[in-house]
């Protein structure tokens, strides 16, 4: 038996036993050793994350420029349509800019949601033959949303500063926190939504339809002061309420209320049309902090179910 | 062919390892709600494993033979941990590294390039170990320029001498190997067989799981039979090849 050989033998005769695969565990012990799977493998999930992005536009003409184009054309559609044909500019100052900001951000929830759930059934090849910690897929698509997130806010920061409407204040600090908050939900939802559709494939459509409803239940072509208008004329105030627990609804109205410094003056028209300051929720601050409690919780309990049923993903794929 | 270590280490330790699948025969929502609370009759277990417990040691070749749907890719699943076994446990040490498929998360649109450093990764090699490699691994897949080419205008073959040039540069403790050896022209496969016997004398541990019992006599130090996902015969290769022929008949 060669030296080599010896060296390689004694070194593993010292080493501790540990158990094959995925990290057992309880409800919470078992969360910490799962972040320590996924930590050693953050450069795997890099690469990931770059294959997602590079293989995206691989072949195509235009390539990077398409990310632009989905989000432009929403924008012009939604800016005509609602806007100025339905007349919900009418009562919003600064409509494009307040449109864009809360498409920006459902776009990021969006994306994290629909390609977190497919995730895993897209990464089957890799699944079935070699071990890896599960959510780095999953993660994956969290980091390619965000990179589309992050340039297209670019984008709504260069427009904001061209119709000079920079919002100096501390309100901009409204901005990272909901990002953070939508992170935190579309992870969680799309950890949870991802194991699922292994065994059960109608959840991405009804995924699918779902985030469309959603959309249109959250503050983002029409406003929110609509909503409370409409609700206190009929005297139905728990229409708010329940307008209201949609978790995104106060994440979105918490980042326009960061960028859209419009919505927080008061705004004169062209035609002489006073807008009052748009109605934002009176405990908006106390809203995001129970936000962040329950999805933290909510991210946990879906870190758990997925580690539960991921045992079985390589036989049910 | 290499001689057991004398004192016995083991890398991996199976104890009482049974695998159950359940094959559902339906799967639609419609089909589950009428069926609901009579599921069980729409079930069928199917046992891949039952009551597996080996130990295997550092340093060893250990063949995994037996007939097709005998268990053995299920075992080796199991013990690279991308099965959960439903009883028992597998436990392990040192770095381990899965060669159930070669090219295992290629990505058809990137470049050679661009899925060396993704499947090094995936084998659980460093960023640095994949740089530091990276020209031997050009050299030993004799692609050449076509490196910088997207991956899904490799010819069969190019595509497997790539994923096989990163797959012997991985520097693991215990090797998994699954029928990934039957590729290639007969050169490459010379070249193959030639870098697992010197993974042998690098005191690597390897399990490997084929139907070519002529390779399993040559190569293993010993061969576990497996028939109907029960243990048959564990011990010497000549044995275990004439165990199975045994069984089949």
């Amino acid at each position: 038996m060669s030296i080599e050989s010896q060296a390689r033998i004694s070194r593993i005769a010292t080493l501790p036993f540990e158990k094959a695969g995925a990290p057992a565990g309880g409800l919470i012990s078992g969360v910490a050793p799962a972040v320590r799977d996924i930590w050693g493998h953050r450069a795997l999930l890099d690469l990931l994350i770059r294959r997602e992005l590079k293989a995206r536009y691989k072949d195509s003409a235009l390539g990077f420029v398409w990310s632009f184009i989905r989000p432009l054309t929403m924008l012009a559609i939604y800016y005509f349509a609602v806007g100025q044909v339905l007349g919900a500019a009418r009562s919003v100052p600064q409509f494009a800019i307040y449109v864009f900001a809360g498409l920006t951000l459902w776009g990021l929830y969006n994306e994290i949601i629909a390609g977190g759930t497919t995730s895993i059934l897209a990464n089957a090849g890799l699944i079935k033959k070699v071990y890896v910690p599960r959510e780095l897929f999953p993660l994956a698509s969290l980091g390619s949303a965000l990179f589309n997130f992050v340039v297209q806010f670019v984008v709504l920061l260069a427009a904001v500063l061209v119709l000079g409407q920079f919002p100096l204040s501390w309100d901009l600090l409204y901005v990272p926190a909901a990002v953070v908050l939508t992170v935190i939900y579309g992870l969680a939802f799309g950890l949870f939504l991802s194991a699922v559709n292994v065994y059960l494939r109608d959840v991405q459509y009804l995924v699918e339809v779902a985030l469309l409803i959603l959309f249109w239940a959250s503050p983002i072509v029409y406003s929110f002061g609509m909503v409370v208008d409409r609700a206190t004329a009929r005297g139905q105030e728990w229409i708010v309420t329940l307008y209201q627990l949609n978790p995104m609804t106060d994440i979105i109205l918490a980042f326009q209320k960061g960028i859209w410094r419009a919505g927080s003056e008061t705004t004169t028209t062209a035609d002489g049309t006073v807008i009052p300051p748009q109605p934002f929720p009176a405990d908006l601050d106390f809203r995001l902090l129970v936000l962040a409690v329950v999805g933290l919780a909510l991210l946990l309990v879906a870190q758990r179910v997925f580690a539960r049923l991921q045992g079985n993903f390589a036989q049910e794929i | 062919m290499s001689t057991a270590p004398a004192p016995s280490v083991p890398v991996v330790t199976m104890t009482d390892v049974s695998k159950r699948f359940v094959i559902r025969k339906e799967k639609s929502l419609k089909e589950r709600i009428v069926n609901l609370g009579r599921s069980n009759k729409h079930k069928d277990d199917f046992w891949a494993l039952r009551g597996v417990s080996i130990d295997i040691e550092a340093g060893t070749t250990v063949g995994l033979i037996g007939a097709n749907g005998s268990g053995k890719s299920t075992l080796l699943k199991v013990i690279g941990g991308i099965l959960q076994p439903s009883t028992g446990e597998v436990r392990r040490r040192g770095q381990l590294a899965a060669l159930l498929e070669l090219g295992a998360g290629f990505h058809p649109d990137l470049t050679g390039r661009e899925n060396v450093f993704l499947n090094g990764s995936i084998l659980g090699l460093t960023q640095q170990q994949i740089a530091g490699f990276f020209d031997s691994i050009v050299d030993f897949s004799e692609i050449g320029e076509f490196i910088d080419t997207q991956v899904k205008f490799y010819s069969s073959g190019m595509y497997v001498r790539l994923a096989f040039a990163i797959a012997i540069h991985v520097d693991p403790d215990v090797l998994l190997i699954d029928e990934v050896l039957a590729v290639g022209d007969e050169p490459f496969q010379k070249k193959c067989l030639d870098k697992i016997a010197q993974f042998q004398r690098e005191g690597r541990t390897i399990v490997i799981v084929t139907h070519d019992l002529g390779t399993v006599e040559k190569m293993c130090d010993r061969t576990v039979v497996l028939s109907h996902g029960t243990v048959i015969f564990d011990g010497d290769p000549v044995e275990g090849v004439a165990a199975l022929r045994a069984n089949f008949s």
